[in-house]
């Protein structure tokens, strides 16, 4: 052979080679070509006869030498079946490889390899590589009778399977091109002989002779042992390699005679299988589970596409394994024939050995590596979704989001990217249609269909804690809850059905993009969706409300009439109701009240309210308690419906109702004081003509000041301080409202500030008990002085009588009185006065040193309050400072410490 | 309609302040001088019926009796824009038209004789009205129908009318000038007699005061009755805004003054006014708080009563109460209270609880006003007495040399003697009495003495 003209053939064919190895174009080839050059052309060319014949003898010889006669019939027999076939054309290179591998066998790997690799002339090595990728046939018909361990040059091509593997179990992983991979693959498998502990190795290596040297299963052919690991790839028993259910693990049947060290590289392997099993199982069982869920069927389907790709992995293990079992048996032949050559040949072919260690134990370990890592993540993921589904199932996967390996990271979003894509459609829906399909109660919005339409806004909806997803926020599950909500009252409570202006927005969103809610940190479109819809949404709300079902003015509504703000209107039916809330409870008949609310509403101002409002006006009696009278249990009422009824639960309405017995009770006191107060104007006039009366006069306005003293500034408390501050604060909450609840939250705050300060609460009980004492002992006053003015009267009637008699007989000429008919009259005023006087002066004092003492406590009492806003009440109460003087534990230096310090 | 108040006004100065006080009603309702609803108007919330009631074609016509003993001022009213807001029912001339001559007994004796036609008119008004609260005159002390009329109105309101209210606006004659009427102080005297006994509540309007003000405060050196009555009306119709327009609290007359007066006789009641302006003046750029407000109410020079500056140390507030109008943040009022008792601002009784009330109330929406609030004081001070020390003197000076007697002796009243003279001396010294001992903590026993005294006597 012209070794000059072969040369650039050979070149070409080896650029051609490198090129279809690496994948890389011609241009950048060049040092892999190169490299590849100086492997085959650095000749160690050892003196062999390029003759076929005298080479098949050399391979009879050593066999007979080595005792195997009958291998060498064998051997000669299949040499001349070779010769008549004519399908290798270079037999001679065959045969000689045998023999030198056969050889070599018996020698370290790493001289094997070596000498293997420059024991090849190059025209030797071009023809097996043409054997290996051009037809297996020949393989075939070797398969049946030749056993003989793997060669070096198979190496070479296999190595293409990790390449293969990793780009087809990894087409999303784009981090990395191809070419680069392939590069890396080479480069792990360079670096691999060098990592591998060489001990190791040689175990591996050195059980092969053994075996076949005594031709026993002592020691399990790794070959067994790859099949077994593949089989336990898929999760299905080997023959030496089984699953033990009772612990849990994948166990190497003990009676298979395998070394140690390969026992745990093999039980790091079968890692593989447990793991799959285990993610295999729980997709299994979680498939057919209906009430899994759709962000759980979404989770098996990712893991499911991960276990594809792994699948596909197995599958090209298997094909090699195949080829391998292939080889296996063509390997064995030749050290057959190797073996007796080296019995023949033993100096001469010592640096010649077989160099191929097939699909190695070691090899799986590394293909499997990566693999593994995502097996084993998966399992992690999978252990972590235990039990869990839904949001909850979407957070656990979540949690791994944030690993540090950008590998696991990517791996994660990808399942996490699947699982989120239910949650994020139903969201998508909920936010623009209000529609919820949870049937599985995976999603973090729960919806209770008991719930009538009355009760909608507050219970139909809730958020299902455990199922908000970890990647949205509390704020924002609370804002997608409310727009969901909104819509639904809008639709069901408010019967609108006008289109919320965002809604055609939702049809440009892709649902696709379920990653926007767990990649927040990179984007903020998520949350402008949220905002968007949660904005648009609750302005319409807001604005219905306000519109069509007039809040506002029923807030108002409720100020002016339960309140007690159209005072022109509460005076009136004051006056009308005065004498039929006197008579006992039970007396009192609604038609009748309903009538006189009418008649006051006519005439007063709030005839210009509006009908609707007007309408939802009435009268409640409140449950009658033995004694109670008609101001006991009267009430103002207010009707509500639909979605106004929202704001004003029945919980509102009773606190409102409360309130107004509260203000009702204060408001029927000024009403009495003023009574009061008038019958004091008058009579003081009358009772002029009665001296002797004017101290007991000037006790009764005095108390009646003191009185209205009191009563008049526990109004302008009740209407500064618990009114009119708490309504405007609730006018400005609800003018800058941006929802529904923020609305409800400001009135149910404005009721509770008022209850409070309306001494309604737990904690001013007996603040308010003391206070209807004050007001009893008003009533009190008040029938005390009417019985006075009545006997006052009764006697100036006398007087007038008297006086009148004297004119008459007067104009009438006769004496005016006689002296028994004067003396007997003084003796009637004495006797009147001096019954009057000192009784009711008694009782005055009595009555006006009681009420003192109960207003210095009350002073007390309000004064210790821990609430601060009631002090104001005491401050307003004492403003001169008239009780402080006179009540020692009001002098106190602490007491009005607070007071000084609230400006 | 509940809670009606009728308005009369009596003699040259009533009917010039009641008029200033209808135009002011009537541009704050956004009723027409025709008594008709502007078209903006129609929404209010505003209560028209305490002090207008609608005739059949819907105009307003004001709850108002008009009465004088001769035509000047109320013909001037009647060629005025608003001659015809009033029922021409209610506008009573004295046929005989020429006037009381500023004579107090001329005025009553004149009243007496048409006792009948006066009351057809106020009987009318009376039973117009559902649940009538009460009457509110308007009058000065010092001429003659005012007083004169104003005193017999009073007494006979009373018998008439026990149960009802009587609320006075009295304008208190000018000392500082050389007054043309010479009985002035036998006019005031006779006249606070039944302020005293027959009105319920007293406003003082001191003529001496509001000249004060308007040179002082407003620049005007020599103000004129419009401009003075101006400052009238706008305390008659801010007393009245919590009436008009309804709130929780001071709904009605009654409830407005008896806070304020504890005790009957001691019932009347000083204004302050503030920011005081003039229409024409530009208004002050600075901003007004509450506090402000309420501070400056408690400043002399803002009242509209002239008290001696020789104050006794131990006069001292009965009661306040503080209206004020405009965007107030109702979280304020605490605050400025709070300021102003640290500051010891304003000295109240010993004897009894005492504060100042503060009413927030609602503004037109029809007027504009330069100022962002305003306020105004009602108080029961116990210097008011030394007005009617004043009158009291001057009296007494004038009484001493039997002066100007002789107009008195001829009306019916003085015929026999001049007792009425004495008594009203003393009922006016009594209140005297009675204002000096409220400034003592033992005033919660006054009369007491006075009474056992007379038991015993007895």
């Amino acid at each position: 052979m012209d070794r000059r003209g072969t040369n650039e053939t050979e070149t070409l064919l080896l650029q051609k080679l490198c090129c279809k190895i690496t994948g890389l174009s011609e241009d950048v080839i060049l040092p892999v070509l190169q490299h590849a050059l100086r492997i085959v052309g650095s000749k160690v060319d050892p003196l062999v006869e390029s003759d076929e014949i005298q080479v098949a003898e050399r391979i009879k010889r050593r066999l007979v030498r080595r005792g195997r006669e009958s291998d060498a019939a064998v051997f000669s027999d299949l040499h001349r079946k070779l010769q008549s076939q004519g399908v290798l054309r270079n037999r001679w290179s065959i045969l000689h490889l045998l023999l030198s591998l056969a050889d070599s066998a018996p020698k370290s790997e790493n001289a094997t390899s070596r000498v293997s690799e420059q024991g090849f002339k190059r025209k030797k090595v071009y023809c097996i590589f043409y054997l290996d990728l051009n037809n297996n046939g020949i393989n075939l018909n070797y398969k049946k009778d030749v056993k003989c361990t793997c060669k070096s040059g198979f190496c070479k091509t296999q190595s293409f399977l990790p390449v293969t593997t990793f780009t087809h179990v990894d087409p999303d992983r784009n981090s990395r091109s191809t070419g680069m991979r392939l590069a890396s693959t080479l480069t792990d498998r360079g670096t691999e002989s060098a990592l591998m502990p060489r001990g190791a190795r040689t175990v591996i290596e050195s059980g092969i002779p053994i075996n076949r040297g005594d031709n026993t299963s002592y020691e399990l052919p790794e070959s067994e042992l790859i099949k077994d690991i593949v089989y336990t790839f898929q999760g299905i028993d080997g023959k030496w390699i089984k699953f033990d259910p009772s612990k849990d693990a994948y166990r190497i049947d003990t009676q298979a005679g395998i070394p140690k060290a390969v026992r745990q590289l093999v039980g790091k392997l079968a890692e593989c299988g447990w793991l799959f099993k285990k993610i295999k199982s729980y997709v299994e069982t979680k498939t057919v589970d209906k009430t899994f869920g759709l962000v759980g069927q979404s989770f098996c389907a990712s893991l499911h596409q991960e276990l594809t790709e792994y699948y596909r992995l197995i599958a090209v293990l298997e094909s090699q394994v195949g080829i391998l079992t292939l080889h296996q048996k063509l390997t064995e032949y030749y050290r057959l024939i190797a073996v007796l050559e080296s019995q023949l040949h033993q100096e001469l072919d010592q640096g010649i050995g077989l160099g191929f260690t097939g699909l190695s134990l070691r090899q799986l370990f590394v293909w499997t590596f990566d693999p593994l890592h995502r097996l084993k993540t998966l399992a992690t993921v999978v252990d972590g979704c235990k039990g869990k589904k839904g949001g909850a199932l979407s957070s656990s996967v979540y949690s791994y989001m944030l690993h540090g390996d950008p590998f696991i990271a990517s791996l994660i979003k990808h399942i996490l990217t699947m699982v989120a894509q239910p949650i994020y459609c139903t969201l998508v829906r909920w936010i623009y249609d209000g529609e919820l399909e949870d049937t599985h109660d995976e999603f973090f919005v729960a919806s209770d269909p008991t719930v009538k339409n009355d009760r909608l806004w507050h219970d139909k909806y809730s958020l299902r804690k455990s199922m908000i997803p970890n990647f949205v926020t509390t704020d924002q599950a609370r804002r997608i809850l409310l727009t969901g909500k909104s819509i639904n009252y809008l639709r069901q409570v408010c019967k609108d059905t006008a289109p919320i202006k965002g809604r055609e927005k939702s049809i440009e969103i892709d649902r696709n993009n379920a990653y926007v809610m767990f990649m927040q940190d990179t984007t903020t479109e998520f949350q402008n969706i949220i905002d968007e819809a949660y904005k648009d949404t609750s302005l319409h709300l807001l604005d219905v409300l306000h519109e069509k079902y007039k809040f506002l003015d029923h807030l108002k509504a409720m100020r002016r009439y339960l309140l007690l703000g159209q005072g022109d209107f509460i005076r009136h039916l004051m006056d009308l109701l005065e004498e039929d809330l006197a008579k006992p409870a039970g007396n009192l008949y609604l038609h009748n009240l309903t009538g006189i609310l009418e008649t006051a509403i006519r005439a007063t101002n709030a005839q210009f309210d509006d009908s609707d409002i007007l309408k939802r006006l009435d009268v409640r009696l409140l449950e009658v308690s033995p004694g109670d009278t008609g101001w006991d249990v009267f009430s103002l009422d207010y009707h509500v419906d639909g979605p106004i009824r929202t704001v004003f639960t029945p919980e509102c309405i009773i606190m409102y109702l409360r309130v107004f017995n509260f203000l009702w009770r204060a408001k029927r006191m000024e009403y009495i004081l003023a009574m009061i107060w008038k019958n004091q104007i008058s009579n003081a006039r009358m009772l002029r003509a009665i001296p002797e009366l004017t101290g007991i006069l000037h006790q009764c306005h005095v108390l009646a000041a003191e009185m209205v003293h009191f009563i008049q500034q526990v109004q302008y408390y009740i209407n500064f301080e618990v009114l009119e501050c708490t309504w405007d604060e609730l006018l400005t909450k609800v003018k800058e409202a941006e929802d529904l609840d923020y609305i409800i939250a400001a009135h149910q705050k404005f009721l509770d500030t008022v209850t409070a300060r309306c001494l309604l609460d737990e904690q001013s009980r007996e603040i308010l008990t003391q206070l209807r004492t004050i007001f009893d002992l008003v009533i009190e006053f008040q029938a005390a002085q009417d019985n006075f003015y009545s006997e006052a009267t009764q006697e100036l009637d006398i007087r007038r009588r008297y006086e009148h008699r004297r004119e008459r007989r007067s104009k009438e000429g006769d004496w005016e009185v006689t002296d028994d008919e004067e003396e007997e009259e003084q003796l009637r005023r004495i006797s009147f006065l001096k019954q009057i006087i000192p009784s009711t002066r008694a009782r005055l004092t009595v009555l006006s040193q009681s009420y003192q003492d109960m207003v210095k406590q009350f002073l007390v009492m309000v004064t210790t309050h821990q609430d601060v806003s009631l002090r104001f009440l005491s401050f307003r109460l004492d403003f001169n400072e008239h009780y402080k003087s006179k009540e020692p534990k009001l002098q106190s230096p602490f007491m009005y410490r607070g007071l000084r310090h609230v400006t | 309609m509940p809670r009606e108040i009728i308005t009369l006004q009596l003699g040259q100065c009533g009917n010039q302040i009641g008029m200033e006080f209808w135009k002011q009603l009537c541009s704050e309702h956004g009723i027409s001088p025709e008594g008709i609803l502007e078209d903006f108007a129609t929404e209010g919330t505003d209560r028209k019926d305490v002090f207008f009631y609608q005739a059949d074609d819907e105009h307003y016509i004001p709850r108002a009796v008009l009465l004088d003993l001769e035509p000047r001022v109320i013909n001037s009213i009647m060629n005025s824009p608003y001659a015809n807001l009033y029922n021409p029912e209610n506008v009573y001339l004295s046929k005989h038209g020429g006037g009381a001559g500023n004579n107090w007994a001329s005025g009553y004796t004149q009243a007496e004789k048409l006792y009948e036609e006066i009351f057809d008119i106020i009987d009318r008004e009376a039973d117009g009205s559902d649940s009538l609260e009460g009457f509110v005159l308007c009058h000065s002390i010092a001429g003659g129908t005012g007083s004169g009329m104003g005193s017999y109105l009073l007494e006979r309101l009373n018998d008439r009318f026990p149960k009802k209210l009587i609320q006075t606006y009295s304008v208190f004659p000018n000392l500082d000038e050389i007054s043309d009427v010479v009985v002035q102080p036998y006019n005031s005297l006779l006249t606070l007699k039944r302020l005293t006994q027959n009105a319920d509540c007293v406003v003082v309007l001191d003529n001496t005061a509001l000249h004060r003000i308007a040179a002082d405060r407003l620049h005007i050196d020599t103000p004129s009755f419009a401009q003075i009555n101006q400052l009238v009306s706008t305390v008659m119709s801010t007393s009245t805004t919590t009436l008009r327009y309804p709130g929780y609290m001071n709904n009605d007359l009654i409830g407005l003054i008896a806070s304020l007066i504890p005790t009957p006789r001691l019932h009347y009641l000083m204004t302050g006014y503030t920011p005081l302006t003039t229409a024409a003046q530009v208004a002050s750029v600075r901003k007004t708080t509450v506090l402000d407000v309420m501070r400056r109410l408690l400043q002399p020079k803002n009242m509209m009563v002239s008290t001696p500056v020789h104050r006794q140390a131990n006069h001292c507030y009965i009661s306040i109460l503080n209206i004020i109008q405009g965007e107030v943040d109702p979280t304020q009022v605490h605050k400025s209270l709070q300021r102003i008792r640290e500051r010891k601002l304003a000295q109240f009784i010993p004897w009894g609880p005492a504060s100042i009330q503060v009413a927030l109330s609602r503004k037109s929406p029809y007027i504009q006003t330069a100022n962002r609030v305003s306020g105004l004081m009602l108080a029961n001070h116990t210097s008011i007495s030394s007005l009617f020390e004043r009158t009291l003197n001057q009296f007494d000076k004038l009484r001493k040399r039997e002066a100007f007697m002789d107009q008195f002796k001829k009306e019916s009243i003085f015929k026999d003697n001049l007792d009425e003279f004495d008594n009203s001396r003393e009922v006016i010294q009594q209140l005297v009495d009675e204002y000096q001992a409220a400034t003592k903590p033992d005033y919660l026993a006054w009369g007491t003495q006075q009474a056992s005294g007379s038991v015993d006597r007895i």
